[in-house]
């Protein structure tokens, strides 16, 4: 087996600048989320400190587009140099959208708490069971992206599929029951729904570390 | 942070650089001094000798006044024209084989052997021609001088082919043979066609070289003062020849005439040398713009 | 250090054959291709079938045989004292390397561009153009205008010289000299051409031109390239090989070897982490 020294290139060390960018923008998206979704549960009005969280994002997704752009143009990266960048530009974005929809659970939460959300207890434990689910796949598909390791693909395509399930029983069971305050109907199927978005937002990342690995580009969703 | 080096030549250097430059000056005039002195000397005493007569007249006797140089001169051409006849198809044609041959040990051998040959005293190359073709001819001929002014100019001409067609860069040869020309039309139109200025240029140097001896004239082609008729079988006169005859004889007619004819061999290098010049001034010319 | 996995694990070992790979019909290929300095092996063995009409790069870190290889092709590596052979290449079903073909009908078949511009110095614009054709007999000048003009249409350069054809070759710049050995090339109507590194010693606009022109003759010609860059392969070719100590790494579609190569030393070579 022949041994090959590893150069060090120019490129490298923008690589490192734009992995860290978008490490550091999952702990933010996975924080906002975790606030948002505890602070929906608990009743609480987090949403200024959402709002920040979110906003940081969205400007951290645009300079990701520049840096990652400025790497292409500069160094014309080929193979797994490519398909990193190119991956991490589709990554940002879906960090963008996990902060956004944290916002929008906060706002939820925000909007409708004055009239004091009277879920019925099953609500609060559908919602609660989705929610741990929906946290537990952002934490997989952050740590995925760091070790770049697509084995936890099926577990989380189960996941996903049961997210999805979750979310057209929960419609259908509403239909059933009569009788629940407009508000509560709303808002909750509002956090359903954005919690099936979230999931599918993470199995996005999944396919962008899939491509990322193995150069093949797949449908997870 | 200052510099450690000086900002300013010292004086010493300053007069180090004059000094050499002045050495090297004196050097270059030594050299070329006694160069201008003999062509001035030359010039002066030939001058006199030098007239239409003096060109188209056969040589006479030390008493007449109006002898000439015509045989001799037509003598010589005849001779480096009929060396020029063997030496330059077979010293080119010895020079393409050392350039495009060069790893082979038969071009290895025989090209020390040719370098050998370039300086060899020509008196010996006369003799061998002697012992070779006069001894058995029983005569002295314009063929056997011919003979050997053709061993002064093959090595020359070798050698000065092959450093020419050394030159050409090797990434035409493989251009033409890329193309599917033939090893051997390459070697000729593309090799020889580009380096033809080198090979020229060797070639006249070595006619010019060959104009000038006289050592391997003596024992082949010898003396007459007449036109040769045949040129197998009598003697014939060269202008190197009548120097050496005219110059050392004591009388007074010969001598100015041999200083004339001095002066006409003088010039006729100077022309060749010019020539050659002129040539290589063009290509370089042509290079330069191409 | 990110780890990477491989659907297919490959790392380092030669890819000794094509034999996933189904391409159209193959204008050259090579059988267990070797050839040697002396006593150095420079390839150990090469088999790649090139298809027709098609451009395919061949690449590599500085000596890794690559050059060899095309001079393999058109018989001009046995030129060299002690380079020998081994192996066959074969073109439309013949062996060129079998004792009853002549190497120079060969070359006249397999067309070469050189890495520097090499025009023929004593030469015009006009007479390097149909060196080729002159050097082996043609005299009809009729004809001679007419290849002399479409080669250098075909290399592009036709516009920018038709009206100072008399000029001498080298009057020119770098890279309208390198269209013109590519013109040259063209007017002995080869079916293959080999060009090696036919851009490295031209700037960037230079480039650029040459590569337009080897893009418009893939429809009539076999092109086989030798480079060092594989953004270039990227641009112009349609198939890349990656050539490392003498041995066939990797071969395929330029797509597929440009955006995930089978193989990690591909990979590690042409993202520029060796060579």
């Amino acid at each position: 087996m022949v041994k090959v020294n590893n150069m060090q290139r120019l490129l490298d060390s923008g690589l490192e600048e734009l992995t860290v960018m978008v490490y550091k923008m999952g702990g933010v998206a996975e924080k906002a989320l975790a606030i948002s979704i505890n602070g929906f549960i608990d009743g609480k009005d987090v949403s200024k400190n959402v709002l920040e969280l979110s906003e940081i994002l969205v400007n951290r997704t645009v300079e990701v587009e520049e840096k990652a752009f400025s790497l292409i143009a500069k160094y014309q990266p080929v193979a797994s140099d490519l398909r990193i960048i190119n991956s991490y530009i589709k990554v940002a974005y879906d960090f963008e959208r996990y902060g956004r929809y944290a916002w929008d659970i906060s706002f939820i939460t925000t909007r409708f708490n004055a009239k004091a959300l009277n879920f019925d207890k099953w609500i609060f434990e559908y919602i609660g069971k989705m929610a741990e689910k929906v946290l537990e796949m952002v934490g997989i598909s952050i740590n995925s992206l760091k070790s770049l390791d697509p084995e936890l693909v099926k577990t989380m395509t189960r996941a996903e599929n049961a997210i999805d399930k979750s979310y057209f029983e929960y419609l259908d069971k509403l239909v059933e029951q009569a009788g629940v305050t407009n508000e509560s109907t709303i808002s909750s199927v509002l956090v359903v729904r954005y919690l099936e978005r979230i999931a599918d937002h993470a199995m996005h990342i999944m396919e962008a570390i899939v491509y990322i690995a193995t150069g093949e580009k797949v449908t997870l969703r | 942070m200052k510099s450690i080096l000086p900002t300013q030549i010292s004086l010493w250097r300053k007069i180090v650089n004059k000094l050499m430059t002045i050495l090297v000056i004196v050097a270059v005039a030594l050299a070329v001094i006694p160069l201008i002195f003999i062509l001035g000397d030359v010039l002066l005493r030939g001058a006199a000798a030098v007239n239409l007569t003096f060109l188209t007249s056969l040589p006479a006797a030390p008493t007449s006044k109006n002898g000439g140089i015509a045989s001799p001169l037509v003598g010589s051409f005849t001779m480096v024209g009929l060396a020029s006849l063997f030496s330059i198809p077979i010293g080119v044609g010895a020079g393409m084989f050392f350039s495009e041959y060069s790893w082979s040990k038969l071009s290895t051998v025989s090209g020390f052997m040719n370098d050998v040959l370039t300086g060899f005293p020509s008196m010996v190359l006369g003799l061998f021609v002697f012992v070779v073709i006069v001894l058995t001819t029983k005569s002295f001929s314009a063929f056997a001088g011919a003979v050997a002014l053709s061993f002064v100019m093959i090595p020359i001409i070798a050698r000065t082919t092959d450093e020419s067609l050394k030159l050409v860069p090797n990434t035409l040869r493989e251009a033409s043979m890329a193309l599917g020309v033939p090893r051997w039309k390459t070697t000729f139109r593309i090799v020889v066609g580009t380096g033809k200025t080198g090979v020229l240029t060797g070639i006249i140097l070595a006619v010019a070289r060959a104009t000038g001896e006289t050592a391997p004239l003596i024992l082949t082609a010898f003396w007459s003062t007449h036109y040769a008729t045949n040129l197998f079988n009598q003697p014939i006169g060269s202008l190197t020849y009548l120097i050496y005859l005219y110059g050392t004889s004591g009388a007074s007619n010969w001598e100015t005439q041999a200083w004339g004819a001095a002066l006409i061999l003088i010039l006729i290098m100077l022309a060749l040398n010019l020539f050659v010049k002129v040539i290589i001034g063009r290509s370089l010319t042509e290079a330069r713009m191409g | 250090m990110t780890k990477i996995e491989r659907r297919t694990q490959n790392t380092g070992m030669p890819h000794p054959s094509m034999s996933k790979q189904d391409f159209s019909t193959a204008k050259i290929e090579t059988k267990d291709l070797k050839a040697r300095f002396g006593k150095v092996e420079v390839l150990k063995g090469i088999n790649l079938k090139f298809p027709e009409n098609s451009v395919t790069a061949i690449m590599g870190p500085s000596g890794c045989g690559k050059t060899t290889f095309i001079r393999c092709l058109n018989r001009i590596h046995e030129l060299t004292p002690g380079a020998k052979v081994e192996g066959e290449v074969i073109m439309d079903g013949i062996n060129i390397y079998s004792p009853n073909v002549d190497p120079v009908a060969i070359r006249r078949r397999i067309g070469m561009v050189f890495q520097k511009p090499n025009p023929f110095p004593t030469m015009s614009i006009y007479d390097n153009t149909v060196a080729g054709l002159k050097l082996n007999g043609v005299r009809d000048k009729k004809k001679l205008e007419e290849l002399a003009e479409r080669s250098l249409r075909m290399a592009f350069l036709w516009d920018e010289v038709k009206d100072d054809l008399n000029k001498p070759g080298t009057a020119l710049s770098g890279g309208q000299q390198q269209r013109l050995c590519i013109a040259r090339a063209l007017a002995v109507e080869p079916e293959v051409v080999l060009m090696d590194e036919p851009c490295s010693a031209l700037d960037p606009v230079a480039t650029a031109k040459v590569e337009e022109s080897i893009v418009a003759l893939k429809k009539d010609f076999t092109i086989i390239i030798v480079t060092h860059n594989m953004q270039q392969a990227a641009r112009i070719s349609d198939f890349t090989a990656f050539i490392y100590l003498g041995q066939l790494i990797e071969f395929g579609k330029t797509s597929e070897v440009f955006e995930k190569p089978k193989n990690e030393l591909t990979e590690k070579y042409i993202t520029g982490k060796f060579g």
